[in-house]
């Protein structure tokens, strides 16, 4: 391409960059282009070394001369490097590489023939690889071996890149991701499958990757509540567990859903532990346009909802005989609260949310929720390859907390869960050898009201949620920083917890009238293990750990829930079809036809 | 044997330099058994193992007798999985990945890619050196100066790859998703799992006799196969978690596996009945198994916890070696071919040692922190 011919693309992408109204916006979402203009605006102004920030600084025309400084350094500092550079370097390089002098242009390309472009071991790392690869394959084509970093030829990359992308989609669109949910790694699935959208080449690609964003942000969207992403989640960073519009999926739902109404990177309260990346530049320049059905599912909040679907264990290489066992998950929404959960066990090392209620507040810290602080080598055994008796020690290395007795993300096979809308038995069975015998609660402090009733609940109050908590066991009180740790120390353990609303409650009072009519029964628990509750609302709920969970007399069978369920979302495992319905709108996935069809 | 100069051993306390064309060497007493090291001032290493000293006055003026002794180079593949000074997002992370040293192990060269997970590597009869990295199969055909990935998508987590002794083309993988093998170099894998229940394999092992006889360590015991990988049985071993499988450099018959939790077992008929050979009741978990190339019947062990053992009578009894090993856990273990008193130790977290004296004793050698996952020699 010529100077004239680049200048003239490059002008291009530019106004279809800033300027997309020009070209059409869909409906409702008006207020979108204002928040990424925004967004583009506040990113180009920090100061932040990564390719994002460099993108935004040339889109907004501001700090060239630093964005080329910091460009040039991203390429020539070879410390830098892996999946996480790869995508982004080509990305920034396929969006800016008309305005970028040939010099650095070069060092791009030349980082994909000399640096440690690691593929990682995790879903998240490879989605990112092998998005770099593919895109970076696509644009430096007929390359031979020697061209390339891993020494293969731009048609071997870009094979095996294809390849990989094609089953990932497959699996994730018909029996789930294994890094489900994430409030965290959120941005690095969205982030390249965006990538992905705005420059493969090949149509049908391209379209999987519009599918696949549409997927991604549907299914945050019937979790989500204000910028919380609601619920059990495979893998989150304490910080973001007890603090949830801290994650980094905040900032998504910000620019996409309208929601939190804040500007989160300005609240410190909030603030997006993740916000230096700003990998949601991508979403701000990207062409990708959310569908106006996602946007709706995202923020109506007029009527309950229970929502359940199916997703996967990442892969078991240890010390299993299935690769991917299911993963079920229950999320009950209101337009106050959502309680939502996952069945419990290892589903995830190291980093899983089991359940929790999160409320709408406009404090930090607006969720409750208990675990069982488990680790063991042999749990990380599972889904890594090294010595089991070394892995904990290693993981704790990266993590901080993975063997800490105080850690407020586990995965235990001593915690299993039972729902029902918004009533929830949690149950422990906690083995003599466990490393943590006990279990805690995460209470936030600036709750409005935390009574102990004389009946055995403990009431809480947030603003227009209410939570009733009936410990099995006896417990104590540990205050820390921002919240008070609620602990019980018994071993064969559990808590009831029925969560309500000044909508369906009245009063704070008038709920606490309703729930101390009745209590669980738990009569022998420590040899039977079982526990039965009547709900408020009438509904009988019977659950054994390791046994049956029955409702109003029925046996719950969670392998018969669907990949998605709810008013919002719907669709069967393995059948590749994902339908989106809101009101007499219905928007749905084919993934066996590649198509879209509304 | 020709061209070997001869001295007198011991050699005088106070070493003499001793000039060869530019090398300037000094003979070190490390062994009691009538070897020598000889130490030039541009790193090369004489391989004098088997060299007989016989003269002092040769180096008393300062003269060797053509003294290239042994021609053979030996070079040492050092694999570093990771480093305790590694940090998310740090930008001066330790460099790790694969390392090689033709001295003996008192230099370390790095090659290849500075952030790769690197398990282990060899090189085959050929001179190709094969990888076996958390991203896949690495194959090199000039030294380690280029790379290739070998292996695509579906083949990861690759924990050892074994070259054919006979038919360098051939090679297997060991992988967290089962045995993978090529005949081509590396151009084609195919997956050879047919047989195991559980895929998670440590080790694969060729016997050096026949080609077709294979041996995997996996989650669930030892697997035999006869066909080159096409059918795996298991074998009575009562030994799960296999970590490792060698075959004993002195008798083709015997072969040796070291385990998570049941310690040490072998073979004494190819494979087909195994024993324990524990090494006593507090360090079960064996994660490598090296010879004395030179004396039949010395055998070491790398231990969780434990450091080194040592048996000198075939595995009946064992003795811990760990005189200046500051790390316990010890994942490699390689005992020179040329002077078996020169023994590495790789550990998990603390890097590598060296001892000279057959492991009585042992020195920090490099990588601090380090995890030095695999150590071989060719």
């Amino acid at each position: 391409m010529g100077l004239v011919g680049a200048m003239k693309r490059s002008s291009v992408i530019l106004c279809l960059i800033l300027f997309p109204a020009l070209f059409g916006v869909s409906q409702g979402q008006s207020s979108f282009e204002q928040r990424r203009l925004r967004l583009i605006d506040v990113i180009s102004g920090e100061r932040d070394k990564g390719f994002f920030t460099v993108t935004a600084k040339f889109l907004a025309g501001k700090d060239k001369e630093f964005a080329l400084q910091m460009l040039d350094s991203l390429t020539t500092d070879e410390s830098i490097g892996g999946m996480f550079y790869s995508y982004a370097a080509i990305g920034c390089y396929l969006t800016l590489h008309d305005q970028l002098p040939d010099s650095l242009n070069r060092k791009i390309r030349q980082a994909f023939r000399d640096r440690t472009m690691y593929r990682g071991d995790t879903e998240n790392h490879w989605v990112m690889y092998y998005t770099g690869i593919y895109l970076a394959a696509q644009t430096w084509p007929n390359e031979d071996r020697s061209q390339w970093f891993n020494g293969k030829s731009s048609e071997e990359n870009f094979e095996e890149a294809e390849g990989w992308l094609n089953q990932w989609i497959k699996i994730t669109s018909t029996t789930g991701q294994g890094e489900f949910d994430s409030p965290t790694y959120f941005i690095t699935f969205i982030t390249p499958v965006l990538t992905l959208y705005e420059f493969a080449k090949d149509p049908v690609m391209k379209r999987k990757a519009q599918m696949m964003a549409d997927l991604i942000f549907a299914d945050f969207a019937v979790e989500h509540l204000k910028g919380n992403y609601c619920g059990g989640h495979s893998r989150d960073y304490p910080e973001d567990i007890i603090n949830p519009l801290a994650a980094p999926a905040a900032l998504w739902a910000w620019l996409y859903f309208g929601e939190p109404k804040l500007e989160l990177w300005q609240e410190t309260r909030f603030r997006p532990r993740h916000r230096g990346g700003w990998e949601t530049v991508i979403g701000a320049i990207s062409s990708y346009r959310l569908p106006d059905i996602i946007f709706q599912i995202a923020t109506d909040r007029s009527k309950p909802y229970v929502h359940t679907e199916t997703k996967r264990v990442r892969n078991v290489i240890r010390f299993g005989l299935e690769k991917n066992p299911p993963v079920f998950k229950y999320t009950y929404m209101t337009s106050h609260y959502a309680l939502g959960s996952l069945q419990g066990g290892i589903l995830q090392p190291i980093q899983q949310h089991t359940w929790d209620v999160t409320y709408v507040s406009d404090k930090p810290n607006n969720t409750i929720f208990t675990l069982h602080p488990f680790y063991s080598g042999k749990e990380l055994a599972m889904f890594f390859p090294e010595e089991q008796k070394f892995l904990a020690d290693e993981v704790d290395r990266y993590h901080k907390i993975y063997t800490n007795p105080n850690k407020w993300n586990s995965s235990s096979p001593y915690e299993q869960t039972f729902q029902h809308r918004n009533a929830i038995v949690i149950l422990y069975s906690i083995g003599k050898d466990a490393m943590h015998p006990h279990i805690d609660g995460f209470f936030p402090k600036n709750l409005d009201e935390r009574v102990e009733d004389t009946s055995g609940w403990i009431f809480c109050r947030a603003g227009a949620t209410y939570v009733a908590f009936y410990p099995l066991k006896p417990y104590q009180w540990i205050e820390e920083d921002v919240n008070w740790r609620w602990r019980s120390k018994e071993l064969k353990n559990g808590v009831v917890v029925e969560v309500g609303s000044l909508d369906e409650d009245g009063s704070f009072e008038q709920f606490k009238q309703r729930i101390t009519k009745g209590k669980p029964e738990f009569k022998g628990f420590d040899k039977k293990l079982t526990v039965q509750y009547e709900t408020r609302s009438g509904h009988h709920m019977k659950f054994t750990f390791n046994g049956e969970r029955i409702l109003n007399g029925k046996q719950v069978k969670l392998t018969d829930y669907r990949f998605f369920n709810g008013p919002f979302l719907q669709g069967d495992r393995r059948s590749g079809v994902i339908k989106m319905t809101y009101k007499d709108k219905v928007r749905a996935l084919d993934f066996n036809t590649v198509s879209i069809k509304e | 044997m020709m061209n070997q100069a001869q001295f007198t051993y011991p050699p005088p306390p106070n070493l003499l330099p001793v000039k060869e064309g530019k090398n300037v060497f000094r003979v070190c007493p490390s062994s009691q058994e009538g070897r020598a090291e000889l130490f030039s001032t541009e790193g090369v290493v004489k391989h004098a193992a088997r060299c007989v000293v016989t003269s002092c006055l040769a180096l008393m003026v300062g003269v060797i007798f053509d003294a290239h002794l042994f021609a053979q180079q030996e070079t040492i593949y050092m694999s570093v999985l990771n480093s305790r000074k590694h940090r998310l997002g740090a930008l001066d992370n330790p460099t790790v990945g694969l390392f090689v040293s033709t001295d003996a192990g008192l230099t370390w060269r790095h090659k290849g890619w500075e952030y790769t997970r690197a398990f282990y590597t060899e090189s085959g009869p050929d001179g190709t050196i094969w990888s076996a990295c958390g991203n896949g199969v690495h194959r090199s055909t000039d030294g380690g100066a280029t790379w290739r990935i070998t292996t695509g998508w579906e083949i990861t987590e690759v924990l050892k790859v074994k070259v054919n002794p006979v038919n360098p083309a051939t090679v297997y993988a060991a992988t967290g998703y089962g045995i993978f093998k090529t005949t081509d170099s590396g151009e084609t894998w195919q997956e050879k799992n047919a047989g195991f229940r559980k895929a998670f394999t440590s080790d694969v092992v060729i016997d050096r006799t026949n080609g077709s006889l294979l041996f995997a360590g996996t989650e669930e015991g030892i697997y035999r196969s006869t066909d080159g990988g096409n059918r795996w049985l298991p074998v009575d071993a009562k030994a799960k978690g296999v970590r490792t499988v060698v075959q004993d450099p002195h008798r083709t018959q015997i072969f040796w596996a070291g385990t998570d939790d049941d310690g040490v077992v072998v073979s004494r008929d190819a494979g087909k009945t195994w024993k324990s050979a524990n090494l006593g009741p507090q360090h079960l978990t064996v994660y490598t198994i090296a010879f004395d190339p030179a004396v039949s019947g010395v055998v070491y062990a790398g231990t969780h916890g434990g450091g080194v053992y040592r048996s000198l009578n075939d595995g009946r009894t064992w003795k811990q070696c760990t005189q200046g090993l500051n790390n316990m856990v010890v994942h490699s273990l390689l005992v020179m071919p040329s002077n078996p008193r020169i023994i590495l130790a790789g550990t998990l977290n603390g890097g590598l040692y060296r001892s000279t004296d057959g492991g009585d004793h042992w020195v920090f050698n490099s990588q601090e922190e380090g995890q030095v996952w695999g150590l071989s020699v060719r």
